[in-house]
């Protein structure tokens, strides 16, 4: 038994062994930081970059990411006694009026790859019931979502009431009609046009202080 | 005889319809409206109220096929142009549903304008398949809450051809009502000609929406014809293979049949498809692909063994420029559709999953529908075409150039004369300056746009569907 085994059985999505792997190696006293760094999140560091060069599917990098919640939540106890937290934690939801959630989806479960605590809200979420979770969970960021043309106005309004609310969660935007030009436009604090680069830029909005531009 | 593509055979199209009541009576399909979820209920569905589903028996299915009609005419405001169902032939769908234009003189993608709409109409409507339009999505006009009514009757305005569209709550469905009563005379002539009727997208996995649904209920009193159209997307928001995502389609094509032949027996419905195939790589909604084409011809098969008219999705592509890409996917995706006999084929006109309208794709467009009747059409070995005769006259070692049988038919149908497409000589095409097909649809476009409008609306139509334009701005705030 070792961390690498870990690592290999995220790597190729063997979700059946990944849970007495990591009880293992709790039970050989391994560090549980070292475990968390090493074997879960390496892999899924390596696991997007397969997927990032397009050599891995998006199926095969889900199960990789259930794989590795699998084993995270075995680690978990360890993790909070150490006071090992989070990447940061995300609120994710499509806006009111809307319920094309795919896209979403796939970007919540990214997100949970990479290491971010996600509140998911789901779809037709109230501006309100946004603010409300973020600032329940103490989110650092929301990422919201519109496919419809008649929904995006909506992610506007939702960034108003953040900014109302004096908020300093960091709001970041995407759908099929949204573009970078738009997310400037509502002062979103950020755009992708697809799941893997909404995981970078929440890694890069959570890591920087402060809002800045869409553009930037 | 014709060409004929056949994609299922006898026992799959059994076989794929007992699936789909499977998935009706066991799973069950989830109904946000709660009309819908009522008028379900009254007709005999079995309602969980809690989580909103209706499962739904075999037998209502058979009824609603019973009471909906198999042929009705899409009128158009140019009667010449109206679109009976079923046809022999396809007709074509411009296909505007995305929220880009790629700017006709930059080439540079931006969101659309309202004029871009009315350009695209003009072109269209010149288009020697074009059969019914769809109006652009626009995402940022100056009147959010009527635009979508300004955008129906800015069609009618700039196009002759039947009308389809989508209405997201049932408070914009009067204006469009009145708009086409200012445009025929009265109310009756409305409900008689079907200028207008709607798209319905289920929401897969098998899900109906609340707004949509409502003003569609509303909508049927007038006899609007609804197209039904499904688009799970095999390996996402559908199941991983072909063969479960068309019963799980058609299931939920099944499940709007049932809904609106139970709220109207005898709502005009098409029976229509568009689904997509997943890019594993990146999780996105792929419509240029073989599999695409394969599902939604196989949907047509469906629609025919329930003897309903269709529209299926096709002439599609996912490459985000005019060019080969462009041409080679929408080429795939409309020849199946036309050799399987489909009535209408939704897509021209679009580029980048249609997220992106590209005038001179429209030209082009028209040009591979001109291909595809071609090679439908296939070959005609009646008498009148056995020239045995003029090859007994010509003889071993002559031509046929001189012969009345050629010159009656170097142009007729038999032989397709592109538009578009390049067939001279190196110099001749050097010297015109090398053109290719987007630069020959480029002028066409240009000739099109810098002609009078074809077949306009009277002075005092168009006053009176700008006075409703005003009203909808002032009443949907």
């Amino acid at each position: 038994m070792s961390v690498e085994e870990i690592f290999q059985s995220i790597v190729h999505f063997r979700r059946g062994e990944i849970a007495a792997l990591v009880q293992a190696e709790i039970d050989a006293r391994t560090d549980a930081s070292v475990i968390l760094e090493q074997g879960l999140i390496a892999a899924m560091g390596a696991v997007g970059g397969e997927f990032s060069a397009g050599r891995l599917f998006v199926p095969e990098m889900l199960r990789a990411a259930e794989t590795m919640k699998i084993g995270l939540e075995v680690l978990r106890p360890l993790l909070v006694e150490a006071d090992i937290t989070p990447r940061g934690t995300v609120v994710v939801g499509t806006v009111k009026g809307d319920l094309h959630d795919i896209g979403k989806n796939l970007v919540a479960m990214m997100l949970e790859g990479a290491g971010f605590a996600v509140v998911d809200l789901g779809v037709d979420v109230d501006p309100k019931a946004f603010v409300d979770a973020a600032a329940e969970s103490q989110a650092q960021l929301v990422a919201m979502s519109a496919l419809l043309t008649t929904t995006m106005p909506v992610m506007a309004e939702c960034i108003g009431r953040f900014k109302d609310a004096g908020s300093r969660a960091r709001i970041i935007v995407g759908g099929a009609p949204v573009n970078q030009d738009y997310a400037i436009k509502i002062s979103a604090d950020g755009y992708s046009s697809d799941a893997p680069g909404a995981v970078e830029l929440a890694k890069r909005l959570v890591r920087a202080p402060g809002r800045e531009a869409a553009a930037s | 005889m014709r060409v004929h593509c056949q994609i299922l055979s006898e026992d799959e199209r059994q076989k794929i319809h007992a699936e789909s009541i499977k998935i009706l009576e066991q799973i069950g399909v989830k109904f946000l409206s709660q009309r819908a979820l009522e008028i379900m209920h009254d007709n005999g569905a079995k309602i969980d109220r809690d989580k909103r589903i209706a499962k739904i028996p075999a037998e209502l299915v058979e009824q609603a096929l019973k009471t909906a009609p198999k042929s009705f005419v899409l009128g158009a405001r140019d009667r010449a142009r109206d679109v009976a169902l079923p046809r022999s032939d396809s007709g074509y769908v411009l296909d505007l549903g995305g929220v880009f234009t790629r700017d006709f003189r930059s080439g540079e993608r931006r969101y659309a304008t309202l004029q871009d709409n009315d350009d695209a109409m003009r072109i269209f409507d010149e288009m020697a398949f074009g059969s019914v339009v769809w109006p652009h999505s626009i995402a940022e006009g100056e009147t959010p809450h009527s635009d979508a009514i300004r955008l129906i009757l800015s069609t009618f305005q700039h196009s002759s051809l039947h009308v389809q569209d989508e209405f997201s709550e049932p408070r914009e469905v009067p204006y469009v009502i009145e708009a086409m009563a200012a445009i025929l005379g009265s109310e009756d002539a409305v409900r008689e000609r079907k200028l207008y009727s709607v798209a319905y997208c289920t929401l897969a996995p098998l899900v109906h929406e609340g707004g949509m649904c409502d003003a569609y209920l509303d909508l049927i009193e007038f006899e609007a014809p609804i197209l039904i159209f499904p688009m799970p997307c095999t390996g996402a928001t559908g199941p991983c293979s072909l063969f479960s995502n068309i019963a799980m389609g058609n299931a939920e094509a099944l499940s709007s049949l049932v809904l609106f032949q139970m709220a109207r027996p005898g709502t005009p419905l098409i029976f229509g498809d568009a689904s997509g195939s997943t890019d594993f790589a990146s999780g996105g909604f792929l419509e240029g692909s073989p599999e695409m084409v394969l599902m939604t011809a196989a949907r047509g098969e469906m629609a025919r063994f329930y003897g309903l008219p269709n529209t299926q999705a096709g002439c599609l592509t996912d490459a985000q420029e005019p060019g080969a890409q462009a041409v080679m996917e929408k080429l795939l995706t409309t020849l199946p559709l036309v050799l399987g006999g489909v009535d209408l084929v939704q897509g021209p006109g679009a580029l980048q999953t249609s997220g992106m309208l590209c005038l001179e794709q429209i030209v082009v467009d028209d040009e591979i529908a001109g291909l595809c009747k071609r090679v439908r059409d296939g070959i005609d070995l009646s008498d009148a075409k056995n020239l045995f005769d003029d090859i007994a006259e010509v003889g071993p070692g002559g031509h046929f150039l001189m012969q009345d049988s050629t010159l009656a038919a170097c142009r007729s149908d038999e032989f397709f004369v592109p538009k578009l497409s390049n067939r001279n000589t190196f110099e001749r095409w050097s010297d015109l300056g090398r053109p290719d097909l987007y630069s020959n649809a480029r002028r066409r476009v240009e000739e099109i746009l810098a002609a009078p409008q074809r077949n306009p609306l009277p002075d005092d139509v168009v006053g009176k569907l700008d006075e409703i334009a005003r009203r909808a701005d002032d009443e949907l705030k």
